[in-house]
């Protein structure tokens, strides 16, 4: 459409390649590569092995990984409950309203990850809230940290329901709560499917604020993988990131899935 | 949108996004047909009342705030409040003092330090930098993924969006490997040239942090450059190229003003998330590269110096908050 | 349950633009009334403030004897068919249909009978189990039908209901609501359109619309034949509006570019200016009574009529005529001509316009 010619069109795609293969593609593909891996020290990695998996699903590494799972599960759980509510909400709220929850609910997307470690980390370390040393704090700042990302979706997809369902409903003698169960929230369900998947994701893969107040008995896989490389054991981290990877694409996969079955149209 | 299956379906039905009451009346006939962002701006500045709500006068119906209390107070109690008490103990100069006297103190002491001055220049200049980075990249690779089109150009699509689904620490995991002091690359130069060492050093400098946040935030740039690209009406760049108008001058001409408010949005959300990113430096492991998040960071934890850290903090906090107003005004304006 | 409809004094508006200006308007239990305007015309909101959907900033709104103005409209009893059809998506026919009564917390065992009768009533019962995305729009749309019916609301509303089918649709459409109307000869029916013909067909009454006005009420007979005002005139059907003053060389006279014309000018002031409102169909070509002379300025061919625009004094004169085997030239002089009873006279009595 835009290169006409042959050559200008192979000329764009091998740009294209040239930029996206090393910077995007080749950094996943290593630390897999790596993850199979006892020494690296040329081109290609050498001394093939699968005893960085045997390692890293076992005794800390699986620990770790049912820590990460416990903790995004229950941290997207809530955030999409506070999150879609908050949406719901905002958007039956006139212009000047929805303005002040719009930013209350996405500040913590400005806020850094790791001051909002820090202020959990103030204001649970003190009665009567004594979270700290517990595995509740990590949860709770997970998800302060991932419901903003379901106000925004849960809020977007309010925006982009048409509101003649809501209307029909109403004209057919349905009050505000059956119409909230019955229309919109199933022509909702697909978006907060997929709110779900993202809070779930970003939740697995959060280190910033996890860093700054995770107990010692409830260290999800970034800080292990952190640990594993601080240490100097890179195959071993990379081993337990492509579990980290592998994780979180099967439950989006899921989420995927499901959300097919359930859009209508 | 509703299934097409009937013969007798007509093409003029309105869109299930049209905001259905905001005119007083609507245009006979066919709805509008523009593109589908176009009326969503015309909804915000809408009529007070939004029609699709019953205006429940009785007066047995609350108000309609009482519904938005609940999730506010989790809000307040799970975020606000501890950012009130970052604020608060900035100002305290003893740790957990909540009896003295609010003073400027800590600020003074740690805007007087050379390690936050260094911080604070190390970070911005990062951002920037990365920001530029990823809206030139983004922008390439967006150019090509929209307008010439290859066979796995949707698999690239779907790969952006996995990608944008991993944390950020593991793309500096990966340029250990390959940059590293003994990874591909020397290991590469070293077997070619024979020489003891190979020549890529820069991975503990800043310039490997740049690598890496170029690396993990070009996509963000890319998204919503592809949302726009795909509204760009083809058929513009055809006239244009009927018109002889030579590729560089359609991208200069058409494309990059239809892009622009994609890349401010996408440039300026990048800017945010430079300033906060922790997870790269960290993993970077380098000493000399110490960020504002990182010096939040090493005062809490490594130093156990509470005010200094919430100090550090505000001030994160408020270049972080600043610029993602700007940015939430930004793409507020342009619908993106 | 019969219910009429009263417009009392009823005006929205949005931040300031008045969309809806002082309505006075009562359907009467049973009636079909036709709301007929342009776009912009303040007909859908007039509608809109009947199922609640927008608050009137004055005046008040009745269905049957109570005072609705200030209920939500899920308390309001009435059923509402919207262009758009907004059929429930994630539910099935049945389902969709069911969908009123099962939020009215009707009987458990009465639903699938109402239901069962509603989608009868429109033809749609071997369709009960499918999805709305596997329906053509037509049929999406007696479904939606059949969902406002099952409710046997006593105020009926159609918003634009057949604008989204295509024309041979719509006219099947139109009988089938006319059926409807028949079998149920309680419900009131208020129609939003901006089609004549779906207002002349379907309509008891019409309420002609225009700039967040009532312009004109009446039956469609009344309308068309003596329209009493110029918009009415154009709007409902086609018209021709000649300029003309009253009086001249007795009574019953208008003079119009300088010919006198013969028809009825009831009580018209002498002297006044008016409009003389003749229907192009009435128009005929050659000599008769009320003649005008005039050049052909353009001839269209549609088929079963020939359209012919004649300049008659600097005034465009339309006339349809059963198609001709011999078309005048364009620039030729022709004469048309028009009976006395077929030609109304508007705004008499007013000196200027």
């Amino acid at each position: 459409m835009l290169v006409h010619s042959r050559t200008g069109k192979w000329a764009a795609r091998a740009l294209f390649l040239v930029l996206f293969v090393p910077l995007f593609a080749l950094p996943l593909l290593v630390i897999l590569a790596a993850s199979f891996a006892t020494n690296w020290s040329g081109a290609f990695p050498s001394g093939p092995t699968a005893g960085h998996y045997t390692s890293a699903v076992r005794g800390e590494s699986l620990q770790a990984l049912t820590t990460s799972l416990v903790t995004a599960l229950a941290a997207s759980l809530l955030a999409l409950t506070a999150g879609s509510w908050a949406a719901l909400a905002a958007a039956a709220l006139k212009k000047n309203g929805k303005r002040v929850l719009d930013a209350l609910f996405m500040l913590p997307v400005a806020v850094p990850s790791v001051v909002v470690g820090l202020a959990v980390l103030v204001a649970f370390s003190q009665p009567p809230m004594l979270l700290n040393g517990t595995r509740w704090i990590v949860i709770l700042a997970h998800t302060v940290l991932v419901t903003a990302f379901a106000y925004q979706s849960v809020s977007a997809a309010i925006l982009r329901l048409d509101p003649v369902y809501e209307q029909a409903a109403a004209s057919l003698g349905a009050r505000p709560s059956y119409v909230l169960w019955k229309v919109k929230l199933p022509l909702l369900l697909p978006s907060l499917n997929a709110a779900a998947g993202l809070c779930f994701a970003l939740s697995m893969g959060e280190l910033s604020a996890t860093m700054m107040l995770y107990p010692p008995d409830w260290m999800p896989l970034p800080v292990q993988i952190f640990t594993a490389t601080d240490r100097g054991s890179l195959f071993t981290g990379s081993a337990v990131a492509v579990v980290l990877m592998g994780t979180t694409l099967l439950v989006l996969l899921a989420v995927s899935r499901i959300r097919t079955r359930a859009s209508f149209r | 949108m509703r299934a097409d299956h009937g013969p007798d379906r007509p093409v003029a039905a309105a869109p299930a996004g049209r905001p259905a009451g905001h005119h007083p009346e609507r245009p006979s006939g066919a709805a509008p047909a523009g593109r589908p962002v176009g009326h969503r701006p015309a909804r915000s500045a809408a009529e007070p009342h939004r029609p699709g709500r019953p205006a429940a006068k009785s007066p047995r119906a609350a108000p309609r705030w009482i519904w938005a209390l609940p999730p506010v107070a989790v809000l307040a109690l799970g975020f606000l409040y501890p950012l009130g008490l970052v604020v608060q103990q900035s100002f305290s100069p003893d740790e957990g003092g909540t009896s003295v006297e609010p003073s400027v103190e800590p600020y003074a002491e740690v805007f007087a330090s050379e390690a936050f001055r260094e911080a604070l220049s190390t970070t911005v200049w990062l951002a920037v930098g990365a920001t530029v980075g990823c809206l030139v990249l983004g922008f390439v690779l967006a150019l090509v993924i929209a307008f010439v089109p290859f066979p796995g150009g949707k698999a690239v699509a779907k790969f952006i969006d996995v990608f944008l689904s991993f944390p950020s620490f593991l793309i500096t995991l990966a340029l250990l490997f390959i940059y590293g002091t003994v990874g591909m690359a020397n290991g590469v130069w070293t077997d070619v040239t024979g020489a003891a060492e190979g020549p890529f050093h820069f991975l503990t400098t800043p310039w490997g942090v740049l690598l890496a946040e170029i690396t993990y935030f070009t996509p963000f740039v890319m998204r919503p450059l592809l949302a726009a690209f795909s509204q760009l009406d083809t058929a513009q760049l055809e006239v244009a190229s009927s018109l002889g108008a030579k590729p560089a001058r359609i991208i200069r001409q058409v494309i990059l003003p239809e892009a622009l408010p994609a890349l401010a949005a996408g440039g300026s959300l990048v800017l945010v998330m430079c300033l906060n990113e922790f997870g790269i430096v960290l993993f970077t492991g380098a000493k000399g590269v110490t960020t504002l998040p990182m010096l939040v960071y090493s005062k809490a934890i490594l130093e156990s110096d509470y005010p200094a850290a919430c100090v550090v903090a505000v001030v994160n906090i408020a270049i972080s908050v600043g610029l993602y107003s700007l940015y939430r005004v930004v793409s507020r304006r342009v619908g993106a | 349950m019969t219910s009429g409809i009263r417009f009392d004094n009823v005006s929205v508006a949005y931040g300031g633009n008045t969309v809806l200006d002082s309505l006075d308007l009562t359907v009467e239990p049973g009636e079909v009334m036709a709301l007929l305007g342009p776009s912009g015309s303040g007909k859908t909101t007039a509608l809109r403030a009947v199922a609640g959907f927008v608050q009137p900033v004055s005046g008040r709104v009745f269905i049957g004897e109570r005072d609705v103005t200030r209920l939500p409209p899920y308390r309001r009893g009435i059923g509402m068919v919207v262009q758009q059809y907004a059929l429930f998506p994630h539910l099935r026919v049945e389902d969709n249909v069911a969908f009123g009564l099962k939020a009215q917390k009707a009987v458990k065992d009465e639903i699938p009978g109402r239901v069962a009768e509603a989608l009868d009533m429109t033809g749609m019962a071997s369709y009960a189990k499918r999805y709305p995305r596997e329906l053509s729009g037509g049929q999406q749309q007696r479904v939606a039908i059949a969902r406002a019916l099952a409710i046997r609301p006593g105020v009926l509303l159609l918003d634009e209901p057949l604008s989204a089918l295509d024309a041979q649709l719509r006219s099947g459409m139109l009988a089938e609501l006319a059926r409807l109307h028949r079998e149920l000869p309680d419900v009131s029916i208020l129609y939003v359109t901006h089609d004549q013909v779906e207002a002349l067909t379907l309509a008891d009454r019409i309420a002609v619309m225009d700039k967040a006005r009532l312009q004109d009420c009446g039956t469609p007979q009344q309308l068309y034949r003596r329209p009493t005002t110029e918009f009415t005139a154009s709007f409902v059907g086609n018209a021709n509006l000649l300029p003309v003053t009253v009086g001249g060389e007795g009574a019953g006279v208008v003079s119009f570019a300088g010919t006198s014309l013969n028809v009825a000018t009831g009580g018209a002031t002498s002297g006044a200016t008016a409009t003389l409102c003749v229907r192009p169909h009435l128009v005929g070509l050659g000599e008769g009574p009320n003649a005008l002379r005039g050049t052909v300025t353009e001839v269209q061919w549609r088929g079963a009529t020939h359209r012919l625009y004649v300049d008659v004094g600097g005034h465009r004169l339309k006339a349809d005529l059963r198609e001709l085997r011999a078309t005048p030239e364009l620039g030729e002089e022709v004469t048309v001509h028009f009976a006395a009873e077929d030609a109304v006279l508007l705004g008499a009595g007013v000196s200027d316009g």
